[in-house]
């Protein structure tokens, strides 16, 4: 590059070559140097998004309705109540009007937005350009969402002068207003980072358009129930703000809602990585670490009422972890199955690493384990539970369906994922299975293993008419477990279910096993020279400093 | 060499040429389905070198370089930039490159210096190293008169350097430049085209496309002849030529009768569409140079008076259409 020139660039080049400003100046310098250096290690699409923010028409229209909205409730509701304001304790039904207002750029405006912010980076060409800068897929998903933040401070900000004055008008109180405000930042933020990753899955025109509909409907669908749950918050908040257990629920939900942000934020991230990257690990890692916040929470009843409840948790536990197990199972059983050269060079080394973290490596056979074994742990807590401290609870499942829908529901899931993921291999030798693709036959083998049976007794006369369970529906495990949970053991003949289910899941986890063994078998490779030589220029290693005041003494003496 | 005025450039060659290639493709393919966009790919392109990549549209050139600049993977094979795999460790890669794709890539709502200000902070620079490296991007495209200038008020030249500038913001080793040229007026690709040369001067390996054959030929040190994802060749204009091309035009003008000298040419069988104007006698010779100047010396001995006698250099086009037979789309 050519040197430097002072033409009209006299700005800049004067940024550089500050001299030191004196008095008062000094302070104004300190301070501007101080938030220079914060904006240095901001994210830099934060910093560009708010310039552009700060420019765009649509942000300030948006910021305008706000206010105005605002303006025109105050006077509204001043007018309405008129003299009365002095006697009538108006500030609840206020502070609803206030948090609706509110609720409409947080929930709609500033999701969409950060969804668009991505997609648009793909209509305008811009997200190339940004890929191949130094930034990781992580701060990428971090700066818009970042961005999303500061336009949220900045309706907050607006709003917050009507916030206040619903205390002048009193029936309110602090607490309820700032545990309102929370939620509505946890919506707004869970939203975003929704919308975030929706945003990464449209790479093409025709599909941006029908997630962007798609979100839009969902966006509006959140918004509107929340006036419902922001009017139901206001009106009770008096007895649940009291209320410890609102407090420890509180608390579960917001350990379910950082862990399930951590795994949004990692999947937005894992979508747009360069393919080589490891995208597996960390969402598996996050996926264990919200699996055991999840039963450690559910367990939290338990200490208060009496270990007789801690089946029915368990219980609970297993339907929600089923599904979340299912879910997660037909992704992680549909990712490609070799391991790129940059993925084995940090694989687990020493023979415990390799134990236990292998399965946090990617790989279909690695993730259907990875998902069978969680399945059987729960089983067995569950079992355990069920032998130790039987359950007493009146109304509930007895025994009896609890043992059954453990077995059934750990082997319909391990068969359905495993015949889903044989599928997938099958399919590959022949074409290229995505990982949607991938999913997709996941759901299509669940639907023939509902539906099948269904059309087969509705087309023949002499099977049973489908109104009725049989053991022709056994492949359908929806309807066998409520059949089990409704009726009892006996409607499905639970025994005959487990003898045919546990054999066949048996078997499918056996023929499953070829494929675990070849990715097991990946070993870690070592980092190439250049890229080690690269790696020891970037962070080079601290030198050793003496290690007793004898060894300083005689380097200081040399 | 065959083209331009590379002088600085020649020492920095042979400088750099006995260390490892800062751009190396290594029997890259890229297939997409049935379509084979890229096929047995290998070059390798040092320090100081600029690097003319040639073909007609769909030949795979775009394709090649953006698993290079590593927005693609590649579907067998590999390509290192500055040693570094571009499958393997791709953010190593991005460090040392800079990308400039046929496209702008614009954001709205921001001007010249927010713009490179932006990509500067995204490559990781700080405080007033990035402030000097946008005012020397800014001195080097001379965009400084533009810092506060809307980038959708910039005119398409003004863009380009704009974009150039962006790509080379972190003093990238290596500039990978699809169709920098293209739409640009005459004037505006001169000054481009210098901008490469100095880029080159200090050392940068330069990769770049065009279909403006006279462009790459002024600037290239080594060009690629690229179709239907396959490189035919790679070299010099002369190497090419030579490799490919055996045939030449040689132009010769006596003070004597050309009839006699007619006769004389046809008794031998190197010679062949022999045209005669006035006195200048224009024919094909199939041999290299060392038989052109034997030919010269036969002629002479011959006792023929000859007073000019010149080999037709072969320009890039040239080349370029015998190495594609002319199937040019």
């Amino acid at each position: 590059m050519t040197s430097v020139s002072s033409t009209s660039t006299e700005s800049l080049a004067e940024a550089i070559n500050d001299p030191a400003p004196s008095g008062w100046k000094s302070w104004l310098g300190r301070a501007y140097r101080g938030l220079e250096m914060l904006a240095d290690r901001a994210n830099p699409i934060l910093v560009k998004e708010t310039r552009q923010a700060l420019k765009s028409r649509q942000f300030v229209i948006t910021f305008l309705v706000v206010l105005i909205a605002c303006w025109i409730a105050s006077f509204a509701v001043v007018a309405i109540v008129g003299p009365d304001v002095y006697f009538v304790a108006a500030g609840a039904q206020m502070l609803l009007v206030y948090a609706v207002i509110l609720a409409f750029p947080l929930m709609l405006i500033v999701p969409y937005s950060a969804f668009r912010s991505l997609a648009s980076e793909q209509e305008d060409n811009t997200y190339d350009l940004l890929s191949i800068t130094t930034l990781s897929t992580s701060q990428i998903v971090t700066g818009k969402l970042a961005s999303a933040v500061v336009q949220m401070l900045v309706f907050l900000s607006a709003v917050s002068p009507c916030i206040a004055f619903t205390f002048l008008l009193r029936g309110v109180d602090a607490l309820t207003v700032a545990v309102l405000m929370g939620y509505l930042v946890l919506a707004s933020l869970g939203l975003s980072i929704l919308a975030l990753l929706a945003g990464t899955l449209a790479k093409v025109r025709y599909s941006q358009v029908l997630v962007s509909v798609l979100l839009v409907l969902m966006l509006a669908g959140c918004f509107f129930s929340s006036i419902a749950m922001i009017a139901g918050f206001i009106s009770e908040s008096y007895s649940f703000l009291r209320d410890v257990w609102f407090w420890v629920g509180n608390l579960a939900f917001l350990t379910l809602y950082l862990t399930t942000f951590a795994l949004l934020h990692a999947a937005a991230s894992a979508q747009i990585a360069f393919n080589s990257e490891n995208r597996s690990t960390p969402l598996r890692r996050i996926m264990l670490v919200q699996q055991a916040c999840f039963l450690g929470w559910m367990t939290v009843p338990a200490i208060d009422q009496g270990w007789e409840i801690i089946n029915m948790m368990l219980f609970v536990s297993a339907i929600f972890s089923g599904i979340y197990w299912y879910a997660m199972g037909t992704l992680l059983t549909s990712e490609w199955p070799h391991l790129s050269r940059r993925v084995q060079r940090s694989l687990p080394q020493s023979q415990l690493g390799r134990t236990f973290f292998t399965w946090l490596n990617p790989g279909p056979g690695t993730g259907y384990m990875f998902c069978v074994a969680n399945l059987t742990m729960l089983m067995i807590a569950g079992l355990l539970a069920l032998s130790f401290a039987p359950t007493t609870v009146r109304g509930g499942p007895n025994n009896e369906q609890i043992f059954f829908f453990y077995t059934l529901g750990w082997g319909y899931i391990v068969l359905y994922l495993g015949l889903g993921k044989l599928l997938i291999s099958f399919a590959r030798r022949f074409i290229f299975v995505s990982l949607t693709a991938g999913f997709l036959l996941h759901v299509i083998l669940l639907l023939i293993g509902c539906g099948g049976p269904q059309i087969l007794s509705y087309a023949s006369s002499s099977l049973q008419f489908g109104r009725e369970y049989s053991l022709l529906h056994i492949t359908n495990p929806i309807w066998t477990l409520i059949e089990l949970l409704e009726n009892g053991a006996a409607s499905i003949e639970a025994w005959t279910v487990l003898l045919v289910i546990g054999p066949a899941a048996a078997i499918v986890l056996l023929l499953n096993m070829r494929a675990v063994a070849v990715e097991i078998q990946y070993h870690r490779s070592s980092l190439p020279t250049r890229v080690a030589e690269d790696e020891a220029q970037l962070h080079p290693e601290p030198e050793a400093g003496p290690s007793n005041p004898w060894e300083a003494e005689a380097e200081n003496d040399e | 060499m065959s083209c331009g005025e590379h002088g600085t450039r020649d020492r920095v060659n042979s400088m750099i040429n006995a260390r490892q290639p800062l751009i190396e493709l290594r029997n890259l393919h890229r297939y997409f389905g049935e379509t084979r966009a890229v096929e047995d790919m290998s070059f390798e392109v040092y320090a100081g070198e600029v690097f003319g990549y040639i073909g007609p549209n769909g030949a795979g050139k775009t394709t090649s370089m953006r698993i290079l600049a590593t927005l693609d993977e590649p579907t067998a094979g590999d390509a290192f930039v500055d040693g570094f795999s571009v499958v393997d460790d791709p953010d190593r890669v991005r460090r040392r490159l800079g990308f400039m794709p046929d496209y702008f890539g614009t954001y709205q709502n921001v001007n010249v210096g927010e713009y490179l200000d932006f990509f500067a902070r995204a490559y990781g620079l700080r405080s007033d190293e990035r402030k000097q490296a946008i005012l020397s991007v800014m001195d080097f495209t001379q965009l400084d008169k533009l810092a506060n200038k809307p980038i959708d008020g910039l005119s398409k030249g003004m863009k380009q350097r704009l974009c150039l500038g962006r790509t080379m913001i972190h003093n990238p080793s290596v500039l990978i430049l699809d169709e920098p040229a293209a739409g640009l007026d005459p004037r505006a690709r001169i000054e481009l085209r210098e901008m490469i040369s100095q880029l080159a001067d200090l050392g940068k390996a330069v990769l770049i496309s065009s279909h403006i054959l006279t462009e790459l030929a002024e600037i290239c040190d080594k060009v690629g002849i690229i179709e239907q994802g396959k490189l035919l060749a790679v070299g010099t204009v002369d190497e090419i030529s030579a490799k490919t091309e055996a045939i030449s035009r040689v132009r010769l003008r006596t003070l004597e009768d050309p009839q006699r000298l007619l006769g004389w040419f046809a008794l031998r069988g190197d010679i062949s569409e022999v045209i005669v104007e006035a006195s200048v006698v224009t024919f094909n010779h199939d041999g290299d140079e060392t038989a052109q100047a034997i030919l010269l010396r036969e002629i002479i001995e011959a006792d023929f008076s000859i007073i000019e006698f010149a080999s037709k250099m072969k320009s890039l086009e040239d080349v370029f259409l015998h190495v594609t037979e002319g199937r040019v789309q």
